[in-house]
């Protein structure tokens, strides 16, 4: 069973205007006719709701609304309390929350969370679920929200419900065009009533201007008070559903009017230990149009005065520990930024490169390198990014907001979760030693405003065994280079293969060929001369005979091994015609070694057999001494023969 | 469950890119050196397959690795 509340609408059909004493002459008039148009605008909206009244199905009742209006920047933010009461019997379960729809189409963020009164903070409360509603037989030029509550009202109980709607680009600029000097005025329109489709019992509505304000006119109806930066409406008893009062408070407002048309933000997730953000921004002044010429010199004297409207710098507070900050635009690097880095945040403040007035534009990418582990969290087998989704820079309207979320070669099973609706696909996007591209999730919304600035997650799988695609694909790279080399190398691709001068690089390849054989065999006679020599030392500090002898023997059948491999080699070096001059060296060494050898046996000879014969080590010296002077010469000419070949 | 939810770091840490890239390049261009060295002065009948390739496939990881952590020391992440 429902009561039944008849639709009655208070129609202010004048809105009354009061003109504050401090008004330029000059503008007057035109603002007088753009008021009268505002007035008639809002009558015939009023109307349309009017004439096709409709009855309200609750039994809910506002008891009190206190409505504040925050209007210090270029965003706007209604905070209502709401008090609501069920004196129906069934239980109420969801609160319905119109708009009319020209505000409708500018809201960017609504959020109602519980009031549990002073000792709960706000922090344990959750916002609660809001969804579009289209409730039957309401009047038309109304959008609808409802709130969902998490258990019904029940009959006679009450709650209290905190509501945030933030509006972009409700403040209109008034008048629309203004020159450098002048400063920039904006109005503002809403109803002294709250409008709802439930009765309010109490209500009163405070409008927050930025502080010194130079409030052109505002609406003035009853229980009206402007106290410094605030105006009070309210407050006003027992008003039925969908009492409307519109009010309009026109004010100085030189707050930066910043709005990206377009943010591209881009996230690059690297394993090897790296967030990398680039953000493309599309930047215009959304306040009054500049009109006249731009006198860079008065700006220059005295920005304040000459350009009041304009904003010169914009501050984005970037993640902790950033690093690698850039801020260029497609002519280069701009290098009018300052950064400030602390433990808590990094702060970067940007100057475009002319100070931008209404109307006019300026594009510029930002990027900064952050550190992997604040960003990149593992759970279950799952690894999620977990970013802030809005922009760094403060109080920053953005019409479009495209997010994408690069991620590393090779995840599968991406899933993302985001606290509010955004349209969302996939692309591939190819970088640095990509194969098949890298998943990249596109995260798009409309109208982002600062408290858009909430985390959301991207969920993926990752096998680790991935990281090493880039290090092999670079390994691979240069063994391919290695290995086109040694095929060059190997290959013959000479084109007339009966040329003389071919084979007369055949010959000189083989005749080298034969010598690089004979000094390798030259090298391990050496080898083997040292052995021999490490053998008699050992036998002067152990006195084992036995195993000196073994060593010989090894030795000679070695020996005798390499030198009938050397046969052939040099008699192949002599019947080659090439190998004439070199001839004569490669024998001299042939030579010497041979003597070399004889004498070393020798020594080796004597040596053993004064060992075994018990001679005294003096003697055994005297009788190699000679025998050693030569041994050194001879090693000394073999040497240098081998390196004359070379 | 918020106990199970660990972050994720790099298998390397950061501040070593630098030094393993010079360590790992010059280690790599040694071996490319001596590699070079073996095919332009040994004989094309003396040259031995195997030992060219294990050369080229030695320098070419040390060159591979060190030439990714240069890419990573400079800001490039892959």
């Amino acid at each position: 069973m429902s009561v039944i509340y008849p639709f009655y609408c208070h129609i202010i059909s004048e809105v009354p205007v009061t003109a504050l004493p401090d008004s330029n002459p000059r503008a007057e008039r035109e603002r007088e006719r753009e008021r009268e148009e505002m007035g008639i605008r809002f009558d015939l909206f009023i109307l349309s709701i009017a004439l096709l009244s409709a009855p309200c199905l609750s039994d809910l009742v506002l008891s009190k609304v206190d409505r504040r209006v925050d209007l210090t920047s270029q965003i706007v933010r209604i905070t209502s309390t709401l008090k609501v009461e069920n004196l129906g019997t069934d239980p109420v379960s969801e609160v319905l929350l119109p708009f009319p729809e020209h505000q409708a189409k500018n809201l960017a963020y609504l959020a109602a969370t519980i009031n549990e009164g002073k000792g709960k903070a706000k922090s344990s409360a959750a916002s609660l679920p809001i969804e579009v509603a289209h409730p039957k037989e309401m009047p038309p030029g109304l959008i609808w929200y409802s709130v969902s509550l998490p258990k019904g009202l029940g009959k006679g109980e009450r709650l209290t419900l905190d509501v945030l709607a933030v509006f972009t680009h409700a403040l209109r600029p008034f008048p629309e065009k203004i020159s450098q000097a002048e400063n920039q005025f904006v109005v503002f329109q809403d109803s002294a009533y709250y409008l709802s489709p439930y009765a309010v019992k109490v209500q009163s509505l405070s409008v927050k201007l930025p502080s010194d304000p130079k409030l052109e006119s505002y609406t003035k109806i009853e229980n009206t008070v402007v106290s410094g930066s605030e105006i009070k409406y309210g407050p006003y008893e027992n008003q039925p559903p969908f009492s409307y009062s519109s009010i309009i408070v026109h004010f100085e407002n030189n707050q930066p009017f910043a709005v990206a048309q377009e943010l591209v933000r881009e996230i690059e997730i690297s394993h090897w230990g790296n967030v990398q953000v680039t953000e493309h921004y599309n930047l215009f002044h959304g306040g009054a149009q500049s009109m006249g010429e731009f006198s860079r010199l008065d700006y220059q004297a005295r920005p304040h005065v000459r350009g009041a409207s304009a904003f010169r710098h914009l501050v984005a507070k970037l993640p902790p520990r950033a690093h690698s900050v850039y801020y260029r635009d497609e002519i280069g690097n701009i290098s009018t930024s300052h950064l400030w880095v602390d433990s808590k945040k990094t702060q970067l403040e940007i100057e475009p490169r002319y100070p931008i007035f209404g109307g006019w534009k300026t594009s510029f990418t930002i990027g900064y390198g952050l550190p992997l582990k604040d960003f990149l969290f593992q759970t279950e087998g799952k690894r999620f990014l977990n970013f802030s989704f809005g922009c760094p820079i403060n109080d920053l309207v953005i019409d479009n907001l495209i997010l994408k979320v690069v991620l590393p070669e090779g995840s599968r099973d991406i899933s993302v979760s985001v606290p509010f609706s955004v349209k969302q696909w996939h692309e591939t996007k190819f970088s640095h030693l990509d194969m098949v591209g890298r998943p990249v999730v596109v995260l798009e919304k409309m109208n982002v405003v600062q408290e858009h600035n909430q985390h959301f997650q991207v969920y993926y799988k990752f096998n680790n065994l991935s990281l090493l695609r880039e290090p092999l694909m670079l390994i691979s790279g240069f063994f391919f280079l290695f290995v086109a080399c040694i095929v060059y190398m190997h290959a013959d691709l000479t084109i007339s293969k009966s040329s003389a001068s071919y084979l007369a690089k055949l010959q000189w390849d083989e005749v080298q060929t034969a010598i690089q054989q004979v000094q390798n065999i030259i090298n391990r006679c050496l080898t083997i001369h040292d052995r021999l020599e490490a053998s008699l030392r050992d036998l002067s500090r152990t006195g084992d005979v036995q195993a000196c002898k073994a060593t010989r023997k090894a030795a000679d059948s070695s020996l005798k091994e390499l030198s009938k491999e050397l046969k052939p080699l040099v008699a192949f070096l002599h019947s080659s015609p090439q190998a004439a001059q070199i001839l004569p060296k490669v024998e001299e060494l042939v030579v010497k070694e041979r003597e070399l050898q004889e004498k070393l046996m020798s020594k080796h000879s004597t040596v053993v057999d004064s060992y075994e014969k018990k001679t005294g080590g003096r003697e055994i010296e005297n009788r190699v001494a000679l025998i050693q002077q030569k041994l050194t010469a001879l090693r000394q000419e073999v040497e240098d023969q081998l390196e004359a070949i070379d | 469950m918020v106990e199970s939810v660990k972050p994720i770091s790099s298998p390397v840490p950061d501040a070593w890119y630098p030094t393993l890239s010079v360590l790992m390049l010059s280690i790599g261009l040694v071996i490319t050196a001596a590699f070079f060295i073996y095919e332009a002065t040994s004989s094309r009948k003396n040259r031995c397959l195997a030992k060219e390739l294990t050369t080229g496939a030695v320098a070419s990881v040390f060159l591979g690795f060190g030439s990714l952590f240069l890419l990573l020391a400079c800001g490039v992440y892959v």
